[in-house]
């Protein structure tokens, strides 16, 4: 599993592989807080969510949207995340901390996951994810 | 980067610097591109930009042509420097055309100092860099009682100067009056609210900044003076937007406006695209909540604007009074206007994606003292380059909708300006130039370094040359506060 990032002149672009669909998703989730608050993060705080969407591309929008609404009202930092996906559902337990300006103010907010160049794809050795993120 | 050397192939020339994207370049055009481009940045032009641009001529109900400025670039949905005006019948709305950051602008007030009265640039800035919340996770140093949110989101930067931070004139000099009128929170969710509440005054991250600067060069003297800007004058300059609530306004309605392109049966070339009629009821609610936001948005610009004086009052003992603002302009929006097409004049929803009024002489919502001259235009150059003040133009009333570019538009990507330069050699070359920089981290400093932008003199140029915004004052950097 890894993430890189692409070149892309105004925002961030991730490529993500993974064997499975949920490790794609945990990866494009590292990816997300390692843009927003670089690497120092710890998981001691524990917070779940569950959503349903139409489509695998809309799945991972509203969960890593999801995200960036937990994280800025909740004031917490994600170390990790354990994904299962059934269909169209995903439940995803996220482990961090709570946001430490000292520790976490290394990276650039990230205002919104977009559809444009998004695409999962999947090969004999797994997925590849493309999604870019609005900064 | 693109590093081609010319313009890319099948573009038409019709101007010296316009030029066209015949209808066919992608499928489905109902209307060419236009867009207004330099020999000399032409190299600099990303084939994903003009993708985009022809992307939205496919749009339902867009009115003559998907048009480019000259900072054009790569976004997501609409290009950056993307306009698209759209009946008000047949057309559509969408938050493509608008971005996350919903009524991300700029606004630019003087101060009565010149440069020499600055004795301790580096401590205005410290002083600054505490006044304003800056960065990932800055919170506001407000406390904004629910109710009250309700009311900056309906009044906009009307809420703020009601609430002390600043002047009833400043509301004068904000483009829309700093309140759009068809603000609708009912349409703004509970999560939107949330983000909302603790980020009043706050400047965000990116390339959102407070910036110092000096009016170095008069282009225009009777429009300069008529905008309060004079020669060796230090002023500030503002860049940010409408923090979460506008992030989540957008991502919320998104959603929706998904489901209702495939309701109305809306074939689309991206899926970031994704629209709604105007007068449909998912097209009007995000058309509410959007306004909703953008008047969040100038009322946390008022908020840094009320923050900054306040320093500038402490540190130097001058009046309050004495810094008036030049003018705040949106450059992410979405807006009814009446515009003459063909001669008639028409109604129409005009979106500015990284785009900026342009509106001449004479033209609605302009101060009357302002009338005669046009709206003040206001363009930020990038980190330690010049930024300018523009009037409006009565040509780009004519072409473009009233509109002209919003800055310099990046030509390097964020992980290619990293590899190039640390932040601190950035903030070394540029402090070698006098220009302090303070951000709360490195990396931030890095990804914003002059070399990612087109150059903004060139920029600006190209409007200047094509008429669609004039040039009135230069303004070069003292010291700057990175988001």
């Amino acid at each position: 599993m890894s993430y890189e990032e692409l070149s892309h002149t105004a925002d961030v672009k991730i490529r993500a592989r993974a064997p499975t669909r949920e490790g794609l998703f945990e990866e494009a989730f590292r990816a997300l807080m390692q843009v927003m608050y670089g690497e120092d993060r710890i998981g001691n705080v524990t917070r779940t969510i569950d959503l349903c969407a139409d489509d695998p591309q809309s799945l991972l929008c509203d969960f890593l949207s999801e995200v960036l609404y937990v994280s800025e009202v909740d004031e917490l930092v994600f170390r990790d995340a354990r994904v299962r996906l059934d269909g169209t559902r995903l439940h995803a337990v996220l482990e961090g901390e709570p946001f430490d300006r000292a520790r976490h103010a290394m990276g650039t907010e990230v205002k919104g996951i977009s559809y444009s160049g998004m695409s999962i794809v999947q090969d004999a050795k797994g997925y590849m994810l493309d999604i870019l993120f609005d900064v | 980067m693109y590093d081609g050397e010319k313009m890319p192939d099948g573009m038409i020339r019709v101007g010296t610097d316009e030029w066209e994207i015949p209808v066919g370049y992608v499928p489905g055009m109902r209307v060419p591109g236009r867009f207004f481009l330099s020999e000399t940045l032409a190299g600099l032009l990303e084939p994903g930009a003009l993708q985009q641009l022809a992307n939205v001529a496919t749009l339902p109900g867009i009115v003559r042509y998907s048009l480019g400025m000259p900072d054009l670039h790569w976004g997501y949905g609409f290009p950056i420097g993307g306009v698209g005006a759209f009946s008000l019948d047949e057309g559509v709305i969408s938050p493509g055309g608008v971005g996350f950051d919903i009524n991300c602008g700029v606004r630019l007030f003087t101060t009565p100092l010149v440069r020499a009265d600055i004795k301790k640039p580096r401590e205005l800035i410290e002083s600054l860099y505490r006044a304003v919340p800056t960065g990932v996770g800055a919170k506001s140093t407000a406390k904004i009682p629910k109710e009250a949110l309700l009311s900056m989101m309906v009044k906009g930067a009307r809420w703020a100067v009601e609430m002390g931070y600043g002047t009833t004139r400043d509301l004068t000099r904000c483009e829309e009056g700093g309140a759009m009128k068809d603000a609708d929170i009912r349409a703004v969710s509970e999560k939107a609210r949330a983000r909302g509440i603790p980020q009043g005054g706050t400047l965000g991250s990116g390339n959102h900044f407070l910036e110092l600067q000096e009016v170095s060069e008069i282009y225009d003297a009777k429009a300069a003076a008529a905008f309060g800007v004079k020669m060796g004058q230090v002023c500030c300059m503002i860049h940010c937007g409408s923090r979460g609530l506008g992030h989540q306004v957008c991502t919320d309605h998104l959603k929706v406006l998904e489901t209702a392109t495939k309701r109305y049966n809306i074939a689309l070339p991206d899926r970031q695209l994704a629209c709604a009629p105007a007068g449909s009821p998912e097209g009007q609610a995000y058309y509410g909540a959007m306004a909703a936001a953008a008047n969040y948005a100038w009322a946390n610009r008022q908020m840094i604007l009320h923050a900054a004086r306040k320093e500038f009052v402490r540190m130097f003992g001058m009046d309050y009074e004495s810094m008036p603002l030049v003018y705040d302009v949106a450059h992410n929006v979405a807006k009814i206007e009446e515009h003459t097409v063909e001669g008639r004049r028409a109604r129409l929803l005009v979106h500015r994606k990284g785009a900026t009024r342009s509106f001449g002489p004479g033209a609605p919502d302009l101060p009357g003292d302002l009338a005669a001259i046009g709206q003040p235009v206001i363009i930020p150059g990038s980190m330690g380059t010049s930024s300018y003040v523009l009037a409006g133009t009565a040509t780009a009333m004519e072409r473009t909708f009233g509109s002209t570019c919003h800055g310099s538009g990046r030509i390097m990507s964020r992980s290619q300006a990293k590899k190039k330069l640390t932040g601190k050699e950035v903030a070394d070359a540029l402090l070698a130039r006098g220009i302090i920089v303070r951000a709360p981290n490195e990396a931030a400093i890095a990804d914003e370094a002059p070399d990612v932008y087109k150059p903004s003199s060139e920029v600006v140029q190209v409007v200047h040359d094509a008429g669609l915004s004039s040039l009135v004052a230069r303004l070069t950097p003292l010291g700057v506060i990175k988001g």
